[in-house]
């Protein structure tokens, strides 16, 4: 693995693209408690583990700790692709919540990333929310632009707007009010498994530097080991689709519109220009010219990617550090030769960074989940009980819990989570976490625009399946998504 | 006779009808009372959501509204509707998947009913198997034929592989040419057993001596089937037809769960895409006029339904 050089890498990075700036120019950048612009690997490490924090004492002070109330509480959840050291931390979260405030009645739903909105949407429509939601970051300029949400700030349980990721903030503010908080802030890194780059003829050590190598890498085995090389993931309405295409799409310089910039105006679209349709003729050439990678790709989601990877069926995927303790967990349910062939995969299992573009642009989606509170005119029963509601979500996200629910896949979106001791311990137990960290400065936020889930879950993965099923040519497949696009913005049936 | 002897006339005819029928609702009143909480019920949860859905499908609902701030843009969806490619497309991928699935789940169907209407040891063992993919949960079973098809790792693809047959996993459900077929091939499995079940029942009501008195009258197997079982099946076939053609028309976990209406819109049958408007894309108007327009659709099949089974009855009343 080529950890050394992560840093540098980090570092030349955070200081030369834009990227940087579009997640630290929010105006509300007084003084976070960790230097941003400082980032790398090895700042992270060193200041894991400097300070402590009380998270009752500090949610005590925003509804106390007797108090009585009753809570009705979605939140998007574990899915099967999590590792169960996550599913572990959600069950720790809702006990101690329940000791911490044993009077407050807690009725909590968990939901699947692709099920929440649907449901969620259909809720509000008859008045039936619950009180609290935890929502995927797409979600949350949706709902708070049509005014289902009350307005929520960090301030109001106890922190500070400076706690949090300045791009996080972004995502829950709509017309210059902030509807939610942040509770974790995720970016994703580049795996593969060293040994089928060895036998295909690879540098074991060195993942692919740009978007075409990928392409290069993935021909190379296939055609040498018969297996897939690259993960693609293109089915429609998940959530994987976009959280896979959109790095390699903004990598070669495109943009649904121009989210890279650091202040996005969202008014030209870009899915039709000439780097877009790159991005999207990778994709074709690896699927239709090479067949390269998974047939199943425009069926499947990343959950179907893993098994495929434990078996050494797959070269490289793009995934959170979490993929390394779902491997392990996978590993502990195989049987007979499966089980040493599956340790044999996560010995050589790589992390390193996302690829960049031509021109030497790197990009990962900014992503995570944010918490809100509804208006009482939208929750069952007309009324929300909001000392309860702000008690979870000051909970949530504390430094400590914000911590450990992201503690294998993803950030904490409370930036002083950075600090506690569990972080530390997550640095030392959770492999290759420095890399997905170190991607953070890379990270860009989809459009914070209400009209996003529809960019993002049906819009994009549509324009990749029809390039990728050969029912239009990739320039078509393009240009009718930006068509769409347009439609979109302009409140088009 | 005069203009005002005339209206006289038609009162006086008019008046024993109106207190005939008056008379006889009284006598059922009972009747009447028994069914009106299931009359308020349908009132509630079907006539008001067809009330709603007509009313909105004449609305824009953009994403960035609440329903409640919907626009009014007249007939305009239904327009798009018409002139949008995705609905033909759709359109003819439900054509196509009720038409097969209806057709060879009957034909399946009534074959192994005549099959198992012979009396042979371990009859009633196979008819509970054939039984099987008809109680098996929708939704498990698509998830398992999900696995069966997988491109990459399906079991189809890994015995014919290992059998030498393909150098590769043949391509079901990743390929907009063989995923609706594939798609059908599932429906079918779940739905002949439903065929064979209508069709077992029909058969043990064709009467045995009209079978035995044409075999005495010289009549081959099939000449007994074709002129005797058949034309006594033909009401309780146009029932299952029927039956199999709506819940074909309505479908929507196999689809869903298996690929999405996907790759590429492929496999995307009017339930499915009025739920991606509808659920995915907070096209409440547009899914509402396509609603509206299923629900014609339905109707009609509705009435032949009833008339289906208003025809056996009359003949029942008539035997």
């Amino acid at each position: 693995m080529t950890r050394s050089t992560l840093g540098g890498a980090v570092l030349r990075g955070t200081v030369s693209t834009a990227l940087m700036a579009s997640l630290m120019s929010a105006p509300a950048l007084a003084a976070p408690p960790v230097d941003l612009s400082k980032w790398s690997p090895e700042y992270v490490r060193s200041i894991a583990g400097t300070q402590d924090f009380d998270t009752a004492g500090d949610c005590g002070k925003v509804t106390p700790l007797d108090y009585k109330g009753r809570l009705t509480f979605w939140y998007q959840g574990v899915f099967e692709g999590d590792p169960d050291l996550l599913r572990q931390y959600y069950k720790d979260f809702f006990e101690t919540f329940r000791k911490t405030y044993p009077n407050i009645q807690l009725e909590e739903q968990a939901l699947t990333y692709n099920d929440l909105l649907d449901k969620f949407r259909t809720a509000l429509l008859g008045n039936a929310a619950p009180m609290a939601v935890r929502l995927q970051i797409l979600g949350g300029t949706e709902f708070a632009s049509k005014g289902y949400l009350q307005p929520l700030k960090p301030e109001d349980v106890g922190y500070s707007t400076e706690d949090f990721w300045p791009g996080a903030m972004k995502a829950v503010t709509w017309d210059g009010v902030t509807y939610g908080i942040p509770t974790n802030n995720e970016t994703m890194a580049f795996i593969w498994n060293a040994d089928i780059f060895k036998r295909a003829g690879l540098d074991p050590n060195k993942p692919p530097a740009t978007w075409d190598d990928v392409v290069k890498y993935s021909k190379q085995i296939h055609d040498k080991l018969g297996i897939a090389g690259y993960g693609l993931v293109a089915r429609k309405n998940a959530g994987n689709t976009p959280y896979r295409f959109m790095p390699q799409l903004w990598a070669y310089g495109g943009g649904v519109f121009d989210e890279t910039t650091a202040n996005p105006t969202y008014k030209d679209i870009e899915l039709n220009s000439a780097q877009s349709k790159a991005a999207l003729q990778a994709s074709y050439d690896m699927y239709v010219r090479d067949k390269s990678v998974p047939v199943s790709a425009l069926t499947n989601q990343q959950a179907d990617n893993q098994p495929l990877f434990l078996a050494g069926q797959l070269g490289m995927m793009i995934s959170h550090p979490s993929d390394y303790n779902v491997m392990l967990d996978l590993q502990k349910k195989a049987t007979g030769t499966d089980k040493d062939k599956a340790q044999t995969v996560i010995d050589n299992m790589r992390y390193g960074l996302i690829p960049t573009g031509p021109d030497g642009k790197r990009a990962v989606v900014f992503g995570g989940s944010n918490i809100h509170i509804l208006k009482p005119e939208y929750v069952e029963g007309g009324k929300v009980d909001e000392p309860a509601a702000k008690a979870i979500i000051c909970m949530w996200t504390s430094p400590e819990w914000s911590l450990k629910m992201a503690y294998a896949g993803s950030n904490p979106g409370n930036l002083n989570g950075f600090k506690t001791k569990w972080m530390k311990e997550r640095l030392d137990s959770i492999k290759f976490l420095d890399v997905t960290t170190s991607m953070l400065p890379y990270g860009i936020p989809f459009p914070a625009l209400p009209q996003s889930p529809e960019i993002m879950n049906i819009i994009v993965p549509d324009m990749l399946q029809n390039a990728l099923t050969g029912a239009m040519t990739v320039d078509q497949a393009a240009d009718d998504a930006a068509k769409k696009v347009k439609d979109l913005m302009g409140g088009g049936l | 006779m005069t203009i005002v002897s005339g209206k006289a006339e038609a009162r006086r005819r008019l008046q024993p009808a109106t207190s005939d029928v008056l008379r006889k609702m009284w006598e059922h009143r009972a009747d009447y009372a028994y069914v009106l909480p299931a009359i308020a019920v349908m009132l509630i949860v079907i006539a008001y959501p067809i009330y709603y859905t007509i009313e909105l499908s004449f609305f824009n609902t953009p994403p960035g509204l609440q329903l409640r701030d919907k626009i009014f843009v007249g007939f305009n969806n239904y327009t798009a509707i018409l002139t949008s490619g995705v609905f033909w497309q759709v359109t003819f991928n439900t054509l196509i998947w009720t038409a097969a699935s209806t057709f060879i789940s009957f034909v399946l169907g009534f074959a192994a009913a005549l099959a198992l209407h012979r009396d042979f040891i371990g009859r009633g063992i196979l008819r509970a198997i054939l039984i099987i993919p008809w109680v098996i949960s929708a939704v498990a079973a698509s998830y398992i034929w999900k696995w069966i098809y997988h491109s990459d790792f399906g079991i189809i693809g890994a015995v014919l592989v290992e059998l030498g047959w393909a150098t590769r996993p043949p391509n079901f459900i990743d390929s907009v040419s063989t995923v609706l077929p594939s798609l059908i091939v599932v429906n079918i499995w779940r739905e002949f057993p439903f065929a064979m079940i209508m069709m077992t029942a029909g058969l043990q009501t064709v009467p045995e001596q009209l079978l035995r008195a044409a075999k005495v009258d010289g009549a081959n197997a099939w000449q007994r089937f074709w002129h005797v079982t058949f034309p006594h099946l033909r009401n309780v076939s146009t029932v299952t037809i029927l039956l199999l053609a709506v819940a074909n028309f309505n479908s929507f976990i196999i689809p869903w769960i298996m690929t999405g209406g996907g790759p590429s819109n492929a496999s995307h049958i009017w339930i499915t895409h009025i739920y991606e408007l509808a659920f995915g894309r907070q096209r409440w108007g547009v899914a509402s006029a396509y609603s509206v327009l299923l629900f014609i659709i339905l109707m009609t099949l509705g009435y032949f339904y009833v008339r289906a089974l208003s025809g056996n009855e009359r003949k029942d009343g008539s035997a």
